[in-house]
């Protein structure tokens, strides 16, 4: 708020609750349903923005007209985390209806600037970690066919990342854009990162180990009427073998070729299929 | 009986839950175990259905939101035509997954093809902006992407339930077991994917080890997956600090 100086005579205008509010339920509702190749959120970002644009330039046609079109420019971020640039926008937009010289390029610059570490963030934390540890922990109830499983995680995700979301934006509008470069560096946020992806590696594990089920029916005759089931070989050396060998293969292929989905899918079906075909598998 | 219920009341869910409508509410409708709680409720078969939501839904656990958003499959697409079609045939959840996957990619089509239609919004937004039309601002971003959904999405899914549901009945009647078995194994082998997936995601090849803890935690001590929730969110606490060295 240091900025806020010059237009002596009149009260500064300040943005209430409300238009913030109104902010944070439009792109949440909306962040991705309009969503294009051409400007992706750019839309959605403009709309949000509406409720401010209306109070801090009230009256100024021309000064609302170049405010919608400067949110009208390519945006795109991860929506949860992605608040905190709305909060930001706003701010900045107070600022510049109060007579700061913010120019249209520095709130470009500045939203430009910010969409691709958040959206690291976010998609790491939200959508890479969050997300599938929640689900994980419902699956074992899912699986004993329990109702619990398809609302449980619907209401725990949305709650919880909109809860995230909203004291982003509320914590950013009111500490303005130099908060942010210092939480971008701030230590924390490499941690809960580091912690999530700790977890998740956790939970991905224990569910290979339950729910990858490959296994060989192969049994070998020898001479003299016995037979070895290769299996149970198998499960001597290292219990659930085939399974870790199935995520790894994958997992390496996606390392060395990048995640070409069809060809890994298409590989699985075959491998099933001559497997089954031959009884190896 | 309900086969026409049932076939509209998930091309609805399906459209639905790709408008995307609520950004991290619908991320999770489009998921396979809310698909199944909806299959369950209209079908009647709660358990059936919520037992092969559970497979369909491991092959995505990955396939969450990639970098631009550009989602490598689909589970909406998938959930929403495996597991009803899948709970009213009978099949089992191993071979639910396997008639999800052809679904799931085919997908990623439907969703390049409004977010292409989507710009034609954008467009309008900019001249609704010169002419400080906020409320077309409005329509622009909500109303016009719903209805070019509802076009695009309904009749895939309506016409794929309501039609495939006999294929895929005729289909078991005259598969041979080995083929049977090989979807079977298929559906062993495709949660590895999901899994794999979510590995790559994350994206630290130093943090592996954790994925062998967990693994050996239920292979060999049977442990519970809630368990493993709270022994790996103390390990998380107690390790956090590595990620200020690893930087450095």
């Amino acid at each position: 708020m240091e900025n806020k100086v010059e237009k002596p005579s009149t009260e500064p205008i300040k943005l209430s609750k409300k238009e913030v509010n109104k902010a944070f339920w439009i792109y949440q509702l909306g962040c991705e349903l309009s969503n294009s190749y051409e400007r992706l959120q750019s839309l959605i970002f403009c709309a949000s923005m509406i409720p401010a644009i209306k109070k801090l330039y009230a009256g100024d046609k021309e000064a609302q007209k170049e405010a919608l079109k400067r949110h009208l420019v390519f945006f795109n971020t991860e929506g949860t985390i992605g608040s905190t640039v709305q909060g930001i926008a706003l701010a900045m937009e107070e600022e510049k209806a109060n007579g700061a010289s913010i120019s249209d390029s520095a709130i470009t610059s500045i939203k430009t600037g910010l969409m691709g570490p958040l959206a690291g963030i976010g998609d790491s934390v939200i959508w890479s970690a969050l997300m599938p540890i929640i689900i994980s922990i419902f699956i074992p109830m899912a699986n004993q066919g329990s109702a619990i499983a398809g609302i449980g995680p619907l209401l725990i995700y949305t709650l919880v990342t909109m809860y995230i979301s909203y004291v982003l934006i509320k914590r950013s509008y009111s500490l303005g854009k130099s908060s942010i470069t210092s939480l971008l560096q701030n230590g924390m946020i490499k941690q809960v990162i580091y912690g999530a992806n700790v977890l998740g590696m956790m939970m991905m594990g224990a569910l290979s180990a339950s729910y990858v089920t490959v296994s060989t029916p192969l049994k070998l005759h020898v001479s003299g009427g016995s037979t070895i089931v290769l299996q149970s070989i198998l499960n001597s050396m290292f219990k659930g073998l085939l399974p870790l060998v199935a995520v790894f293969a994958i997992y390496w292929y996606m390392q060395k070729k990048g995640p070409r989905y069809g060809v890994i899918i298409g590989s699985i079906i075959l491998v099933s299929l001559v497997g089954a075909f031959f009884g190896i598998l | 009986m309900h086969a026409v219920g049932l076939s509209i009341a998930m091309g609805l869910y399906f459209w639905f839950a790709n408008l995307r409508f609520g950004y991290t509410f619908s991320g999770m409708l489009k998921q396979p175990l809310c698909v199944a709680l909806v299959v369950g409720l209209i079908t009647g078969k709660m358990a059936d259905a919520m037992t092969i939501g559970a497979g369909v839904q491991l092959m995505f656990l990955g396939v969450t939101s990639t970098p631009g958003g550009n989602v490598p499959n689909d589970p909406a697409l998938a959930g929403t035509i495996a597991i009803p079609i899948a709970v009213t045939v009978g099949l089992s959840a191993q071979a639910a997954v396997a008639l999800a996957v052809p679904f799931g990619v085919l997908g990623v089509f439907l969703d390049q093809l409004r977010r292409t239609i989507n710009a034609t919004w954008v467009h309008m937004a900019d001249k609704d902006a010169e002419n400080l039309n906020y409320r077309g601002i409005y329509r622009d971003a909500f109303l016009y992407p719903a209805i070019i959904g509802l076009i695009i999405r309904f009749p895939v899914v309506f016409a794929a339930n309501y039609f495939g549901r006999g294929a895929v009945q005729d289909l078991i009647n005259v598969i041979p077991d080995w083929l049977m078995h090989g979807f079977e194994v298929m559906g062993a082998i495709l949660p590895a994917l999901g899994f794999a997936l979510t590995i790559t995601v994350i994206g630290k090849k130093n943090l592996l080890p954790y994925f062998l803890i967990g693994f050996v935690a239920v292979m060999y001590f049977k442990a519970d997956i809630m368990a493993i929730a709270v022994i790996g969110t103390c390990i998380a606490f107690l390790v956090r600090n590595n990620a200020l060295k690893e930087e450095a």
